[in-house]
């Protein structure tokens, strides 16, 4: 059963998986600022990630955005449909629009990010 | 802003590795200042500067544009013969009130831009989409219309000549606590560039003769989008590079590496 879903600050949601995974997209909030989304450029498998740091681009049609990492680990699994078909972002950002599933280094880090409620705080301040 | 003040740097001419260095740190000193900045700059050589997502051999193929230098920007849009034009970079903190959704800061420096050459006679607007648009993903920036794009009314527009022509448009990448933005507004025709390429600037939209250079126009406009933030402008004294030669060597080694340029 899936965990809790968190989010970064960045934008960034995150959530456990059975097997210890972490499955990685990006929010609703960050799909509707960005618009008109263009281009996606995912790490492939097997890249490390450091959490903060950028594992992907985005290019919308006003502006390029780094998508970050929530935690850090590698990337097990791309989500290689989605630069492809990036309507499936808007339509179903925390399901089918997710990116990269990423084995944490230290599944710890999850408590350090924003649970829902802190997100939706955030997104309204 | 801290005192109320815009930091702005008036840079002369440097090639594409630095001077898309420069904006990358440009965001970084406003990240560090949690105020914006912004620089004005020109090109030692007409270059082509393509979007970070464009395909590299699409712009080398376009006659219009073959054979000249070509450096790919960080952030995304269109691609950008200079040399006839007067570029900027602004960068604002992710808290400033246009560090958030991207049109906030691209309204700004437009309107900013269209206050100035309306002081000069241009009838210059934000573009609103309309139904004879040119096609968005063409090469070219100024082939292209976005929403928000600075254009010119020409009541009766010569033959080959667009009824609103774009002089500026702008490209943002968004960092991770800044908003850099980018931006070309045409002087003029470009010599270097076959006829597709040669969107007219300007000089050639005025009616009388020029009564502007490229540092009045930037003294107007830096002094017009301070005055929107709230604030004066302040110019800095020594160019941006000076102190960040170091800094700004090292970072221009990115966009010189073929890897970078070739990504896509």
């Amino acid at each position: 059963m899936a965990g809790e879903m968190k989010f970064a600050k960045s934008h960034e949601w995150v959530r456990p998986e059975p097997g210890g995974l972490a499955t990685v997209g990006i929010s609703k909030y960050a799909v509707e600022a960005l618009t008109d989304l263009v281009f996606m450029q995912l790490p492939p498998v097997g890249t490390r990630v450091k959490a903060g740091e950028s594992l992907g681009e985005i290019e919308s049609v006003k502006a390029v955005s780094d998508v970050y990492a929530p935690v850090s680990g590698e990337v097990v699994e791309v989500n290689e449909a989605l630069p492809g078909h990036l309507d499936t972002l808007g339509r179903d950002p925390y399901g089918a629009g997710w990116m990269v599933r990423i084995k944490p280094d230290d599944p710890s880090e999850l408590a350090g990010l924003l649970d829902q409620s802190a997100y939706d705080a955030l997104v309204k301040s | 802003m801290t005192g109320g003040l815009l930091a702005a740097w008036w840079d002369g001419p440097a090639d594409g590795p630095a001077n898309m260095a420069a904006d990358e740190l440009l965001a970084e000193e406003a990240d560090r200042r949690g105020d914006p900045v912004m620089r004005f700059y020109s090109w030692t050589t007409p270059t082509v500067s393509i979007g970070a997502f464009q395909r590299l051999e699409e712009a080398a193929a376009c006659p219009a544009i073959a054979g000249l230098p070509i450096v790919r920007r960080p952030s995304g849009g269109g691609a950008i013969l200079h040399g006839t034009d007067l570029t900027y970079a602004a960068a604002v903190p992710k808290s400033h009130p246009c560090g958030g959704a991207p049109q906030a800061l691209y309204d700004a420096v437009h309107l900013a831009a269209i206050a100035v050459l309306g002081e000069l006679g241009f009838a210059a607007h934000l573009h609103v989409p309309g139904g004879d648009d040119p096609p968005a993903d063409a090469l070219l920036c100024f082939s292209r219309r976005a929403p928000g794009d600075v254009v010119v009314r020409v009541p009766r527009p010569p033959a080959g000549l667009a009824a609103d022509p774009k002089v500026l448009g702008s490209a943002q990448r968004r960092l991770g606590g800044t908003v850099l933005q980018h931006g070309s507004l045409l002087l003029s025709r470009a010599p270097a560039a076959g006829m597709a390429a040669r969107h007219p600037g300007l000089s050639d939209l005025s009616v009388g003769p020029a009564t502007w250079t490229p540092r009045w126009l930037a003294d107007r406009w830096g002094a017009r989008l301070a005055e929107s933030f709230g604030g004066t402008l302040q110019w800095q004294a020594e160019a941006f590079a000076t102190p960040r030669l170091v800094a700004l060597t090292s970072r221009a080694t990115r966009f010189l590496d073929p890897r970078w340029t070739a990504r896509r």
